[in-house]
Parts: structure tokens; sequence; C-alpha cells
């Protein structure tokens, strides 16, 4: 566990000297939500979409800022993989858990962060449009624990299986779905029919779902417990997953 | 004991053997030069004796401990620095120093005072606060081999150490590379004539594979009737006489 610590600590210094983290992960989920807030305001209330209510914006403003996680993760674990860097550190005493642990902790604090910036940015924001967050919105950081490790769990895979180029490639290809299917830019529970079932087999769907049941201070089965359970089965398979293909990988590089 | 010792060491891949049945014994204290064209398996032999690859066959130790069943034991006592440089871009010279000796089980005062005896040795002075990004290649390697060295191995391995790199540069890591002679066993694989001949203590030649000869220069001009090592390495390489 030392080594792991050690390890995530690099990992995390390497992650937050990146300016591109910065901007994705934190200025990117929050100029959306000025900028959706601002076209929320612009809408005579009861014409427009509720998705765009800071309390629903919120929740989907934090899982899109999630996605970014698992993009610079799978960055991180890719361009280990890319130059010599692992392969010195393979032979060093660290191991498979040491890297996997070493991966996944700095990311989590680093998703943990944004989190809290997204929270606090949308009470400044709440309180400026007369919105409608109330002190439920802590409750938002039950589902991000278990969606935040899914995330991260995706883009250990990414970053394990792909190259420097491939892993972001994939990671924009799951950002763009988690956007359109996940809930985060629209409701499909509005839409119903294809997309919603589509939604429905998509696991961003249950984070941005489960997330906006708790800010709102729905602690109901349907809108809140059985999306949660959805999320943390899927975070546990990907990171089961995500630990799995590391050690494989580094099994067969080593052979 | 020797400190590193290879008995009939054989890689294989899908289509080609790599490493051919490779015995050597490099005694401790000693700098043992691995000499080959590229593709002569040098690198898949550091890789083996590293734990990095598992040989298809035979065996390798390092301070008698095995490469295939003691891998703890073994990555405890060497330190490696592979071809390309493998340093944390993003951190600082200092930071990458910290890092390693942090890996390799070193804390508190034991591990501050190693990190400023590596800037020291390496005279890194005047960059240990500047990004390892922003080094040029001869400071980037100087770093990998300190991160290499910095937990004190029995055995370094130095793969290629100044490929790539300038005649300045180049003469500025032998002359670090020969004051850590004799403190420690080294392992230095190079496809340049001259640093075998300015560095090593002894030199093996490698040839697809095969360990064609070894033993010092004069060892290897006399075998070859030839002066000078590219002479030798040339004729061992051509003929494939054994030592």
């Amino acid at each position: 566990m030392k080594r792991a610590k050690i390890f995530g600590g690099r990992c995390l210094k390497e992650m937050l000297r990146d300016p591109l983290s910065y901007i994705f992960c934190l200025g990117f989920p929050l100029i959306m939500m000025v900028i959706m807030t601002i076209i929320d305001q612009s809408i005579p209330e009861g014409k427009g979409p509720d998705i765009f209510h800071i309390g629903n914006l919120t929740a989907g403003i934090i899982v899109f800022g999630l996605t970014f996680t698992m993009l610079f993760t799978s960055i991180n674990v890719a361009h280990d993989r890319g130059g010599s860097f692992l392969v010195r550190m393979y032979a060093t005493p660290m191991k498979s858990t040491d890297f996997i642990l070493g991966y996944i902790i700095p990311s989590f604090i680093i998703a943990v962060a944004q989190t809290v910036v997204s929270i606090v940015s949308a009470v400044i924001v709440s309180l400026i449009t007369d919105g409608d967050i109330g002190i439920s919105v802590l409750a938002g950081f039950i589902p991000i624990i278990p969606s935040a490790l899914m995330f991260i769990g995706f883009g250990l895979i990414a970053g394990t299986l792909l190259s420097e180029k491939g892993a972001p490639g994939i990671c924009s290809v799951f950002i763009s779905l988690a956007g359109m299917l996940g809930g985060i830019w629209f409701d499909p529970e509005s839409t119903g029919g294809v997309m919603l079932t589509v939604s429905k087999c998509m696991p961003f769907y249950y984070c941005t779902k489960s997330t906006r049941a708790a800010i709102a201070g729905d602690f109901s089965f349907d809108a809140f417990l059985l999306p949660l359970i959805v999320v943390i089965a899927c975070a546990v398979a990907a990171l089961i997953l995500a630990g799995k293909l590391f050690k494989t990988k580094m099994k067969a590089d080593l052979a | 004991m020797f400190a590193v010792e290879a008995r009939g060491l054989v890689k294989k891949y899908k289509t080609k053997t790599a490493v051919k049945g490779l015995d050597l014994s490099v005694e401790e204290g000693e700098l043992f030069a691995l000499l080959g064209v590229n593709g002569a398996g040098k690198t898949t032999t550091i890789r083996m004796l590293c734990c990095l690859s598992t040989p298809t066959e035979g065996e390798g130790f390092i301070c008698g401990n095995s490469v295939l069943s003691q891998q703890d034991e073994v990555k405890r006592i060497i330190g490696i620095s592979p071809q390309d440089t493998a340093v944390a871009d993003k951190l600082t010279v200092r930071e990458n120093l910290i890092f390693m000796a942090g890996i390799q089980g070193f804390e508190g005062e034991k591990k501050a005072d190693a990190v400023e005896k590596m800037i020291k040795i390496f005279k890194m002075q005047d960059c240990a606060d500047q990004k390892a990004a922003s080094l040029s290649g001869g400071w980037k390697r100087k770093l990998s081999i300190a991160m290499a060295l910095i937990g004190e191995p029995k055995v370094l391995f130095l793969d290629e150490p100044t490929l790539g790199l300038d005649v300045l540069a180049r003469r500025e890591l032998w002359k670090v590379i020969k004051e850590l002679k004799s403190r420690i066993t080294i392992i230095l694989t190079t496809h340049y004539m001259e640093e075998a001949e300015a560095l090593a203590d002894r030199i093996a030649v490698m040839v697809n594979g095969e360990l064609k000869a070894v033993g010092t220069l004069a060892e290897l001009e006399a075998l070859t009737g030839q002066t000078g090592l590219e002479n030798a390495f040339v004729a061992i390489a051509e003929g494939g006489d054994e030592v």
C-alpha cells in the first residue's frame, strides 16, 4: 500500500500539472453550467425543459465532469505504458495492485475535488438566479462516489488496452455517449421510446438519474436507490475488469 | 558467487529466437559491456536478467538470486536505466528522485540524503528543481541513471545509456559511469565500440542472439589478431570465433 500511495502521489502531481486537466475537468463543465443557466433564464418559465434548471443541471454537470476524469485516467495509463516508464517500474518491487491503486486513487481525489467545485458553483448560481438548490445538494456525493469509480475504471481499461492516441479517442466516444444518452443535456424520460430504452442500456443514465434524485432530496427506490444500485454494480464490474486487464497486460509485458 | 550469472539463457518469440543459449558470468564490481549491432539480443538479455522478460529456457542469477523464482529479491538489488529515458516528465529532477527513493523503500532522512547524494554525484544542483520534460537529452539520461542508482542497487543495468546523445553529453556521461566503476557491478549494453573500449573491464560480443566472444580488449585483440575493438568486433561478428 505504501508504494501504491507513492505511485499515486506521482500520478496526482502529473495530472495536476497538466493545464488541460483544469480546462476539461473543471473549466469546461463550469462554462457549460453558466451557458445552460443563461439559456434557462432566457426561456420563459414553463416553456422550456426542466433539465436546465440549476437543481437538475448540477447532476448533469457533475457527471459530465467525471467523464473527463475517465479521459485523463486513460491518458495517464496509456502514456506510462507507451514509454519506458512502466518498464523501469516493473523492475522495482512494485506489485500490480500498487500500480492499479496508484492510478485509481489520484483520479478519485480529482473527481471528488471536481464535484466539490461543481456543487459550490451550483450553489452560487442558484443563489444568483434564485434557483432551487437546497441542502440536499450535499447528498449528490453519495451516487458520485460509485460513479467516479466507474468512470475511472473505464479510463483504466481504455489506457490499458489502447495506445496513447487510441485511449483518448475511445474516451471521447464515451463522453459523447454520456452527454447524449446519459441524461446530461436532455432528459431521455421526456422523449421516451427508443431513446429511453437505449439510455437505460447505458450506465451513464443511472449516474445522472441517481445524482439528480439525491440533489432534489428524492430518495425513493425508483428515482434514487435502484439507479444507485446499478451504478454501484457497474463500478464494481468496471474496477474488477480494469484490475484483471491491467494484471493480464502486465503479465504479457513481462512474458 | 558472481554478481550476474546466466546459464543457457534462451528467449524465443513466435518466429524468432532473440537469445540463443547465453552463458556468462560477471564478477562483483566489474563493468561488463554487452556489445552488438541492433537486434543482436543485448536488450532482451538485460530484460531477462532484470525480471522484465521470462526466459524460454535457462536461468539467470543476480547475486545468487534466481530471476525466475526469486524475483522480489532480485528487484530489491538491481537498478535499471532503460534505453528510452524513463522519467516522469512533469515532475522535477528532485521529485523524480524522491519518488524513486520512496518506491525503493527509503524514508525520512535516509530518503533525503539519498536524493541529495544523487544530485551531487550527477552534478544536477542547477537543474534540481527543473521539470524533467525541459531537460536536454544528456541531462535526462543522467537523471534516468540517478533514478536507477538511488535504491543503492548491487547491480546496475544500463541499456544503451548514450544512445542519441551528442559527443559532449556522451563524454560527460562516461565520466559519471567511470566514477561508479568498482563501487557497483554494471552491465552496459551499447553498439558504440569506443564506449565499450573506454568503460568496460570486459566485453562480450553478441551476434544474432549468440555470445560470440567474451574477454578484455587485449584478449579480444589477441583472439582476432586485430588492433582496436572495432576491428576485433568486425572479425568476431564475421568470423564466429569464440573464447
